[in-house]
């Protein structure tokens, strides 16, 4: 029927109950996350033919879309990535940075006090109590360093469990994008492919979910599903399938969580591949923060226990006993790959905990004795081959030494970390408030008889750590000289090969054909033949055990006439003895000791070193003791132990001040993504009550087309009833 | 550009939580002085006030050594004092004797006096410290440090030890000296050589103890003298062990006799073969010096020969107790120039503090004027924020729809 109003009429009632009901969606779904608003889109019905030309037939909804663009989508599921990884890592880094905010809570003040506890002794030195104060005091800081590091060790192990959660987190929305999937599939094929808009912005929310979670990489298919991928490539949901993750034990560090991804019946570790979200901030958090401080404050802890150590073993404690070990030192950590097969054993020791970096290393096996050592700071590498030796000792690496025993299979790699635990095993050897050694072994005197105005001083033991060479003044002899203190320690020496050759409290032995001129080192305990060496000799690694073994010993020296020369005396000294020339305040070593004699002695005065027996009032080894509070001694001796506890706090505050700041850039980025997505997808309400307001009218206008319409039919049959 | 109502509500939201972050912030600095509340706040001068926390709190004990050190040298000080007070008695009773014409028991009398201080010296020589430790016996501290023994002297059973404290970060100072320094070291005679009568001398010749003119040749020399008939002059000559005879003369009372460096007198009556030794100077403990004063005050004079030994011992005696006498006012002097030297060092530790704490005090405390300001800022800045939400949150169009 051309001209069926009625049929206009009704097409547009029911075009705008539509329209009204797709606004009241809209206003329903005005605080929905995710939610696009949707409009109506209509259109001519298609007109009919009246003889004389196309008459309308009203209007009719193509089609409910919802306003939404791709790109801004992705866009907001990227920032959510980006700044879900900033904050979160923000939100760990900030857990440390009040960790060392209080200033009463950190390790200056332990280490303040225990310095104290030093000096007291050093005030006091036969004092009991003084004593007594000073072991409370290392006990509180043994127990300062190991509480920083449990709060460490905890933080790890919620990390563990943030990542467990985070991984089931991320296989459920797997799941629930995988089946969003499914049902939009499924609803596109019912509906003869018209898109049911609000299960897509369900969709697209789980995607975001999931995007604050982990960075994810979309690809939509042809069919209205969506391929998720995240790392390099990994899919998480392929079509209606989910694949999950799990976590896997470290393969190096079983206390560690790693995130597997699962392939066929075995999971691989795709940890390293892994960034943005919430996880990729706590990967990132325990890699570059939570490690480096873990080691930082491991390194204050080693140094610390070997540097005291090494100085309160050449003093003498009130029993009359040479100092034993002050603080137990922490071993350096070494752990095998799980997936070794072999069964080569590595140990890492410590040679100078100056040149101990915070770094870690591997160490690899190549096969056919030849192993590489990397660090994994810089990636350096260094080639090591143990030519068949087992078990082996490599030269020093950073600080430390390996002492390799063979048996590894191929590849089989190991983790040493120097640093890692140190802070937790750090502890206190000394027990006996006597046994602190506050006094020196040795002590000097000169005769009362003496007739010359010669002084001597009151001497200092040799520390193993002194730079010493050892020069051949031919091929059968050679000179000893201790270059720290500058003293020669022997003269014309004989040499035998593979004999020991003990000085300062180490021994070594020197092997092979020598040249003259041929020159040798031990520093800090560490040999090393110089390269411009001629001859074919061989020097052995230092056995350390300080001191000297006869340091004790008495030692007489005796001025001779004139007085220009003296000779030494003892029942064990080094050489020569005999006619040694005199220069005022040149130092003379002997024994593993070194005094200085100055001014003018006359012929015949006798000066003694011997014994420090009853010396319990002396505090000579207390004060230099108390002096490694201001020494740099760490960081290739640039850093005390406060300096380098320093570092530690200044990381973690650069660190923290850094995530906030790329956390707030990154906030902004997002807050610029969702505006711009929201600008185009949110719904408006004073829109919507505008649209309200425009289509009730053309409603109201609809149903006055009915109206007329039915004006027109009354008239119709008024005319016919007449 | 189209804004959705969800955008406009958490534009307001974020703008007023990001005020609220901010005046809580400063809130919290204003309520603790802090200018840095967390090591982010400010990571550099985090760690630099780490490392001036620690410099300021060496130098508190610093300070505390150099109070401990205070203590032990005043110590030494007084121990010094008495030393010194008793050493200037024994020399008054010393000149007392060798002047006055005394009676055997007078000098008995004195002889007690003088033992009793010779007891009092013993038990200044063997002060101890506040921690037990006996000051004067070097590292060795618990053990006494003079002993008197059967032969009648007396023993040292310390050592040359100086034990030394940090009072700052570049300076030690000694806290004390050795019972050898104090008590032992102390050459005798003149200095540099020594005379002394032969106790077989029949004469009364008394030898004073000389001078140095020139430089002293070291030899024991024997100054020997000659008078074969009573009608002879006296004559006398002095012969050096390696020396050989290095002079010789006729003998006039008073008159120097000089050779080698040495001059000395002998007055009296020398008879023949009386001989004097002239000898290098040697260390004598000071109770060997006031143990022979009292021994020569004990020794009975009956004859002008013995009036003549007791002389000579007199004169010994002097010039050992003057020179112990300098001696520990010489270490009386280095102990209050160590004590000068611990109250500057002081001084210098209480200033170079005070310059840390405000140091410190710049990286650490709070500009008050400047965060109060800032806080009022923030304030009508969240008011605002405030305002401006609830204002804008009012406005819908279906306000308008009724």
């Amino acid at each position: 029927m051309a001209g069926d109003v009625l049929g206009i009429g009704i097409s547009g009632l029911l075009a705008y109950q539509r329209a009204l009901a797709t606004v009241g969606h809209n206003i329903t779904n005005v605080n929905t996350e995710g939610y696009s608003r949707q409009r109506v889109e209509m259109g001519t019905r298609p007109p009919a033919f009246s003889g004389n030309g196309y008459v309308g037939t009203g209007v009719n909804v193509e089609s409910v879309r919802r306003v939404y663009d791709n790109f801004l989508a992705s866009q907001v599921r990227n920032s959510t990535a980006s700044f879900g990884q900033s904050d979160y890592f923000h939100t760990l880094s900030s857990r440390i940075d009040n960790l060392m905010a209080d200033p009463q809570a950190g390790l200056t003040p332990a280490l303040q006090s225990f310095f104290n506890g030093v000096q007291g002794v050093s005030n006091d030195p036969s004092s009991i109590a003084a004593r007594q104060v000073l072991l409370s005091e290392a006990s509180s800081l043994v127990e300062r360093f190991k509480s920083l590091d449990t709060r460490f060790t905890e933080m790890n192990s919620s990390i563990n469990i943030e990542i467990s959660n985070i991984v089931a987190d991320i296989n459920s929305l797997a799941q629930g994008i995988a089946s969003a999937n499914q049902d939009i599939v499924l609803a596109a094929g019912s509906s003869a492919g018209n898109i049911p808009n609000d299960l897509l912005d369900k969709r697209d929310a789980l995607i975001v979910e999931m995007s604050k979670r982990i960075a994810v990489t979309t690809v939509p298919q042809d069919d209205g599903s969506v391929n998720i991928f995240i790392g390099n490539g990994q899919a998480i949901v392929s079509g209606f399938r989910a694949q999950s993750l799990s976590t896997i034990q470290n393969q190096f560090d079983p206390t560690r969580l790693d995130v597997g991804y699962k392939m066929g019946n075995s999971a691989v570790n795709i940890t390293d591949q892994l960034s943005g979200g919430k996880l990729g901030g706590v990967l990132d958090f325990r890699k570059n923060n939570l490690d480096e401080a873990r080691k930082l404050l491991g390194r204050v802890a080693l140094g610390l226990a070997d540097t005291f150590n090494a100085q309160h073993n050449l003093g003498q404690d009130l029993n009359g006993q040479l100092g034993g070990d002050f603080f137990k030192v922490p071993a350096l950590q070494v752990q095998p790959r799980v997936l070794n097969s072999g069964t080569g054993l590595i140990a890492a020791s410590l040679v100078n905990p100056g040149a101990i970096t915070t770094s870690d290393y591997r160490l690899t096996y190549n096969g056919a004795n030849a192993y590489t050592l990397q660090r994994l700071s810089d990636s350096q590498t260094f080639a090591i081959n143990t030519g068949g030796t087992s078990p082996y000792t490599t030269e020093e690496f950073d600080g430390f030494s390996m002492s390799i025993t063979a048996g590894a299979a191929v590849n089989d790699s190991f983790l040493i970390r120097p640093t890692y635990t140190a802070a937790q095993n750090i502890g206190l050897t000394i027990t006996d408030a006597k046994a602190i050694a506050a006094a020196a072994p040795m002590r000097t005197s000169a005769a009362l008889t003496n007739a010359g105005a010669g002084v001597i001083n009151s001497g200092v033991v040799n520390s193993p750590d002194n730079r010493v060479s050892l020069q051949f003044t031919s091929a059968t002899t050679y000179d000893v000289v201790d270059e720290t203190t500058g003293a020669s320690l022997a003269k014309n020496l004989t040499y035998t090969s593979g004999s020991n050759i003990p000085f300062n409290g180490w021994t070594i032995q020197i092997s092979g054909i020598v040249a003259t001129g041929d020159k040798f080192y031990v520093d800090k305990t560490v040999t090393t033949a110089d390269t411009a060496n001629a001859g074919a000799g061989a020097i052995s690694p230092a056995i350390v055990s300080p001191p000297d073994p006869n340091l004790r010993d008495t030692v007489t020296i005796t001025f001779n006439n004139p007085p220009t020369t003296f000779n030494v005396a003892g029942a064990t000294t080094g050489s020569p003895v005999a006619t040694i020339p005199y220069v005022s305040g040149q130092p003379i070593s002997f024994n593993g000791w070194t005094v200085k004699v100055t001014g003018t002695p006359a012929a015949g005065d006798v000066f003694r070193v011997g014994a420090n027996t009853n010396g319990v009032s002396d505090n000579r080894n207390a004060l230099l003791l108390a002096q490694l509070q201001t020494q740099r001694t760490l960081d290739n001796g640039t850093a005390t132990y406060q300096d380098a506890y320093g570092q530690l706090v200044a990381k973690v505050g650069t660190q923290t001040r850094q995530a906030e700041m790329t956390r707030n850039a990154q906030e902004v980025l997002k807050n610029q993504a969702i505006e711009s997505r929201d600008s185009l997808s949110g719904v408006n309400l004073d829109e919507e009550a505008a649209d309200l307001v425009r289509l009730q009218q053309a409603y109201q206008a609809a149903a006055q087309v009915i109206s007329v319409s039915d004006t027109l039919f009354q008239a119709l049959l008024g005319a016919v009833r007449r | 550009m189209r804004i959705s109502t969800n955008q406009l509500q958490q534009q307001g939201i974020n703008s007023m939580l990001e005020q609220q972050g901010k005046l809580s912030k400063t809130q919290l600095q204003v309520a603790t002085g802090r200018r840095i509340l967390t090591p982010a706040d400010d990571p550099a001068a985090a760690s630099q006030v780490l490392g001036l926390t620690q410099q300021k709190e060496v130098i508190g004990q610093y300070q505390a050594n150099a109070d401990a050190a205070r203590a032990r040298l005043s110590l030494e000080e007084s121990a010094l004092v008495g030393v010194g007070d008793l050493l200037q008695r024994v020399r008054e009773l010393a000149v007392q004797a060798n002047n006055a014409p005394l009676s055997n028991s007078d000098r008995a009398s004195i002889a007690q006096e003088i033992r009793q201080r010779l007891d009092e010296l013993l038990s200044l020589s063997n002060t101890k410290d506040s921690n037990n430790e006996y000051l004067f016996a070097g590292y060795q501290g618990l053990t006494q440090a003079f002993t008197p023994n059967a032969a009648g002297s007396f023993d040292y059973s310390g050592d040359e030890g100086q034990r030394y404290l940090q009072i700052g970060s570049n300076r030690q100072v000694a806290v004390g000296d050795s019972g050898t320094s104090v008590f032992r070291a102390i050459r005798n005679g003149n200095g540099t050589f020594t005379t002394q009568e032969n106790v077989a001398n029949t004469g009364t010749g008394i030898i004073n103890p000389g001078t140095v003119s020139g430089t002293f040749v070291p030899d024991t020399y024997t100054l020997a003298f000659i008078q074969v008939l009573p009608t002879d002059p006296i004559t006398y000559t002095a012969t050096g062990v390696t020396s050989g005879l290095v002079a010789s003369g006729n003998y006039t009372s008073g008159s120097s006799i000089s050779f080698n460096g040495v001059q000395a007198s002998v007055t009296g009556t020398p008879a023949n073969g009386d001989n004097f030794s002239v000898t290098p100077s040697a260390n004598q403990d000071i109770f060997t010096t006031v143990q022979n004063f009292a021994r020569g005050l004990e020794t009975a004079i009956g004859t002008p020969a013995s009036q003549a030994h007791f002389n000579n011992t007199m004169n010994r005696t002097l010039i050992n107790l003057d020179r112990s006498l300098d001696n520990v006012i010489d270490i009386r002097a280095r102990v209050g120039s160590r004590l000068n030297a611990v109250d500057a060092q002081k001084d210098f530790n209480d200033s170079f503090k005070l310059q840390l704490q405000e140091t410190l005090s710049n990286l650490q405390d709070l500009d008050y004027a400047e965060a109060v300001s800032r806080l009022n800022l923030q304030i009508t800045g969240l008011q605002a924020a405030q305002q401006s939400f609830v204002k804008i949150q009012g406005l819908s169009l279906f306000n308008f729809l009724r």
